[in-house]
């Protein structure tokens, strides 16, 4: 039987924009290359009976217009009333936990630093006077700076009046903050080392940047303003309330099905072919694979616009994550935190250490010192691991998917040794407790999950990657140039993380606002 | 009574000079007082030893407004623009890379690193030009200001984005992706032979506190491209008799106009009454009294140094304090009694009548931006070297020659402190000629004197704030109309009747004068209007 749309991928976009088109009528198929679904937010088995719950810690960036569309929280999905506690621990000073309570903070703070307590509740005020404009551009298509019509002047149009609702300070301070790098930015704002580097670690991990380049202090920015409630259980909770959803709405899912060309005929798609050599035919493709995997891998060159191919090869995706799963016969000891239970930390040292952990990459080295940020999912969903026992997940800043020599099992393995060295500082007794263990080079995220160059936001998050430009400008509304071809990844508006937003503005660009609602 | 002017210009830099000569053009009595004895700020030339006139900060003439020269008539008072022949970049290995005027010279030059590049060169330079069209009226005018809501500024905003749309959407891309990109990344997307990129990336560099990886950088490449469409003249050249005869031509100009320009004569502070500037206060204790006082110092020693904070509204001042001037680059000036030979291209000179790079990969250039990230001087730093000598005879005796080189990078602030950069001085001038020596043996013994300028030097010895040389950095929150201040980049200040006309306001850094002659005509506009 044929299908209105095939889906290319059942990672979380992919997933968001089927169970959308779905509900607004559309037969759809999802294809998915893995044997599970949930691309980067799928539940991982590392070791008999120890699971992760998907290569990303975050799940405070999912859209509340997504919850709502496709009824989440009818399909299982819990959200936290606050974003959990974050232990901060730097080698040699007392543990701070950064926390969404404002209050707690201040008084945290208070214990290290006058100056910095004084200035967080201005730092909170400032942050949630520009979450409005931020989220408004993340809930919506990039403004379309191109078009003609009357569309495309509001899209253009109401953010700019957004922005001068801040009113002229306001307005003011946004756009000189936008370029800065967010070392210069927290510098003028806070003095506690781990504190900076603690705010600035997310905002350049996964990226191709370090805190003292230009453009981080919007990553921050960004990070910080779209920054919701979180998902009880984590990444693979969200597939699973997206697979119910997508099962209410009639998408038929097939794992193991690798697409390896999208089919065109005179400039429009017509289905997709397997690896096994089957054929499905299909007026609409949807991909939520990398703009690069999509556009230069899936698609036979003849087709593709030359500017549009050699944007395309332009586009800077190299990976320089990597990620550490443990199975633990207990629960770590934190020097910060002693005898609690602790579900996220940031192991930092100061703006200069985390710089430095990024300088590595540039040469094709894997950071000697790297910015860990840690997470024991199995303390918020019991069943990730045996009873008594834990799982650790360690996502790793910064180890680069171009190591020179390139990566071998030698080198994952020292890679996991320097990260169980640092995590040793900051736990003792930690290596005791390691029962079995996973890494995950770039190289190795970019077999499992396809990510091209394993960069788990399908492409840096950089000012000339961003709004319009993310892929390129003429697929940046999700439309390609081939008809009946859309993408639907974090390659695209808003970008990497699990927001499920790109799959959700792809639905509405596919099927109109209403596939939205 | 005393004398009263209508406007006292503090500094006689190029900028405060180019102020001041349109003033005085357009009939205003006016006064240059400049702290130092020789005039020209940082575009200055000396004979610091006998015989050898030193360039000794500036060193090329780069995109020096053709309409000022045409306006103050600089040619008639003096000024005389040597073009730069060649840009060479000396390598261990082969003949290293010269890129002359000659396109299909150049052409061959690349081809022997990259086939693929020699082909795509012109079109990237196509590309540049087309793009420099687009900004070059943007530094020959005031800032457009999106944060102003006045009719004319809006008018100015509009017209900007209009010209912008006018573009070729290619262009329009390549030109968001300039504003925003390192200079390598770019780069990459043109060429493979990473010796060019690293020759081409350094542009992206010069005076910023940046690495050729740090987003940002691209856009300067777009400067060089700037001078091929300035017409006539030149823009990048040698200015013969030194640098300072640019500076001395201006101020020629300003006092063929009726401009008075004293020199050894320090402003301590600006007089203010009643929240307007009457005057400035030197030194010695001697008041002079103006209309109005226009500032080519920087930001900083204008407002927190000249003015001071309590004069000035709180939100101003904090924005002043912001303004990031983080000097990072130092200047090592040699007299040498031959000319030096390079090992790579032993053979003639011609190469050498340009500037000379030493800058051989990309990754070279970046692990000398990490040493100073992390406050140290780079141990084999990035060398922009000129031998003006070589092309203008007056500067040194016969046979014998200056070297220029302009190094990057030095950290005003040392880890240990910026104070500690006297006792470094020395050692950061043998890094300096350490590194040039291995591209040119015998250098070494040829030196008869050398000068070091840290950025600790320039600060005290110049009066640039924290040996900044564009007076502040040139990261994008800090150009246009955020130069120096969001709301503050139209050249007026907080302060009646005090104006800036220096590298720290709009279009900023370089022998541009476009800083003070907008200055100039926004003043003028001011008191007809």
């Amino acid at each position: 039987m044929s299908h209105d749309v095939i889906v290319v991928g059942a990672g979380h976009n992919g997933l968001t924009t089927a169970a959308l088109l779905g509900k607004a009528g559309r037969n759809v198929l999802v294809l998915e290359r893995r044997g599970v679904p949930g691309g980067l937010a799928a539940r991982e088995e590392f070791h008999p009976g120890y699971s992760a719950p998907g290569l990303l810690h975050d799940s405070g960036h999912v859209r509340a217009g997504v919850v709502a569309a496709l009824g989440l929280v009818r399909h299982g999905l819990v959200l936290h009333e606050a974003s959990p506690d974050v232990l901060i621990s730097r080698t040699g000073e007392a543990g701070l936990v950064l926390s969404s309570d404002e209050r707690a903070m201040v008084e945290a703070l208070g214990a290290v630093s006058d100056r910095d307590a004084e200035a967080w509740p201005r730092w909170c005020a400032q942050l949630s006077r520009w979450r409005r404009l931020i989220s408004r551009l993340a809930d919506n298509p990039p403004p379309d700076v191109e078009g003609t019509g009357v569309s495309a002047l509001v899209s253009v149009i109401s953010p700019a009046l957004a922005l001068r609702r801040l009113g002229r300070r306001g307005m003011a301070e946004l756009l000189h903050v936008l370029p800065m790098c967010a070392a210069d930015w927290l510098n003028e704002w806070f003095e506690t080392p781990a504190l900076k580097a603690a705010l600035a670690g997310p905002a350049v991990a996964g990226t191709w940047t370090g805190p003292w380049s230009a453009g981080s202090a919007m990553q921050l920015l960004w990070q910080s303003c779209t920054e919701g409630r979180h998902v009880v259980g984590g990444a693979s909770t969200v597939t699973a309330a997206l697979l119910a959803a997508a099962k209410e709405a009639d998408v038929e899912l097939r794992t193991e099905a690798e697409v390896t060309r999208v089919e065109v005929q005179d400039g429009k798609v017509t289905g997709v072919t397997l690896a096994s050599g089957e054929n499905l035919p299909a007026r609409t493709v949807v991909a939520s694979c990398d703009p690069s995997r999509a556009l230069l891998g899936l698609i036979a060159k003849r087709h593709l616009p030359t500017t549009l191919e050699s944007h395309i090869r332009n586009w800077r995706m190299r990976g320089t994550t990597a990620k550490l799963h443990l199975a633990l016969d207990a629960l770590p000891e934190w020097v910060a935190a002693p005898g609690q239970r602790v579900r996220r930390a940031r192991l930092v040292g100061d703006l200069d250490d985390l710089e430095r952990a990024f300088d590595a990459v540039k040469y094709g080295r894997a950071s000697s010192e790297p910015y860990l940020d840690v997470a024991l999912p199995s303390l918020e969903d019991p069943s990730l691991a045996p009873e008594g026992k834990a799982v650790m997940s360690v996502l790793v800043s910064f180890a680069p998917y171009h190591l020179e020599g390139g990566w071998n099992d030698v080198r994952r393995e020292e890679l996991a040794d320097t990260v169980l060295a640092t995590l040793e500082r900051h736990a003792p007794g930690l290596k005791r407790r390691v029962l079995a263990r996973e890494m995950l080079s770039p190289a190795d995220i970019e077999q499992r999950y396809g990510a091209t160059g394993g960069h788990v936001h399908h492409g840096e998050h950089a000012l000339d990657q961003w709004l319009h430009a993310r892929p390129e400008l003429d697929c940046s509304r999700y439309e390609t140039p081939i008809s009946g071809l859309y993408l639907c990844g974090s390659g695209s508006h808003p970008g990497g993380g699990l927001s499920c937003a790109p799959g959700w503005l792809a639905a509405r660009a596919i099927a109109g606002p209403s596939a939205g609602r | 009574m005393a004398e009263r002017w209508d406007a006292i210009v503090v500094g006689g830099g190029h900028n405060g000079l180019v102020c001041a000569a349109y003033l005085a053009k357009a009939g205003q009595r006016v006064l240059v007082l400049e702290r130092r004895d020789v005039l020209g700020g940082a575009a200055v030339s000396e004979e610091l030893y006998p015989g050898f006139t030193y360039s000794v900060c500036s060193y090329v003439v780069s995109l020096l407004r053709p309409w000022i020269i045409r306006d103050l008539q600089l040619p008639r008072f003096g000024l005389q623009i040597i073009p730069l022949e060649c840009a060479f970049l000396p390598l261990h290995e082969g003949a290293g890379l010269a890129r002359w005027s000659d396109p299909e010279r150049t052409r061959q030059e690349i081809a022997r690193f990259s086939a693929k590049d020699a082909e795509v060169y012109p079109e990237f330079g196509k590309t540049m030009v087309q793009m420099a069209r687009f900004i070059k009226p943007l530094i020959d005018a005031p800032a457009a200001d999106p944060l102003s809501l006045k009719p004319g500024r809006l008018t100015d905003l509009w017209r900007t984005g209009q010209r912008f749309r006018e573009l070729s959407t290619e262009h329009r891309l390549q030109l968001s992706k300039m504003m925003t990109m390192s200079a390598a990344d770019y780069l990459d997307e043109w060429f493979e032979s990473d010796a060019l990129k690293a020759h081409m990336s350094v542009s992206g560099i010069i005076g910023t506190f940046q690495g050729v990886r740090s987003p940002g950088t691209a856009y300067v490449l777009l400067h060089h491209y700037m001078g091929e469409i300035d017409g006539a003249f030149r823009s990048w050249g040698f200015s013969k008799g030194g640098t300072g005869q640019v500076s001395l031509a201006i101020a020629a100009s300003a006092r063929h106009h009726g401009a008075e320009i004293r020199t050894g004569v320090g402003v301590e502070r600006v007089r203010l009454h009643n929240g307007r500037a009457t005057g400035v206060v030197l030194a010695n204790g001697d008041e002079l009294d103006a209309r109005a006082v226009v500032s080519g110092v920087d930001p900083h020693r204008t407002f927190l140094g000249m003015v001071g904070e309590e004069h000035l509204p709180e939100e101003f001042t904090a924005q002043i304090r912001r303004y990031k001037l983080r000097g990072s680059s130092g200047k090592v000036n040699l007299a040498v009694d031959r000319l030096p030979v390079f090992s790579c291209r032993p053979e003639g000179d011609a190469h050498l009548r340009g500037d000379v790079a030493i800058a051989p990969s990309i990754e070279y250039l970046e692990r000398a931006y990490d040493e100073a990230k992390y406050g140290e001087f780079s141990k084999r730093p990035y060398l922009n070297v000129v031998i003006p000598s070589l092309v203008d005879p007056s500067v040194a005796p016969p046979g014998k020659h200056v070297i220029s080189c302009f190094v990057q990078y030095a950290p005003y602030h040392l880890k240990a402190g910026a104070h500690t950069w006297p006792e470094r001085r020395e050692e950061f001038g043998d890094a300096v000629v350490d590194t040039l020596a291995e591209y040119v043996p015998g250098l070494k013994e040829s030196i008869l004197h050398r000068q070091v300028l840290t950025p600790w030097d320039l600060e005290q010895e110049f009066g640039m704030t924290e040996g900044n040389i564009f007076h502040g950095e040139l990261s994008l929150e800090q150009l246009a109309f955020q130069r120096p201040a969001p709301g503050w980049a139209h050249y007026r200040t907080p302060v009646r009747d005090l104006w800036m006309c220096g590298s720290g306001t709009h279009p900023g850094g370089g022998i541009m004068g476009a800083s003070g002659a907008l200055a100039a005509r926004t003043m003028l506009g001011a008191r007809s209007g």
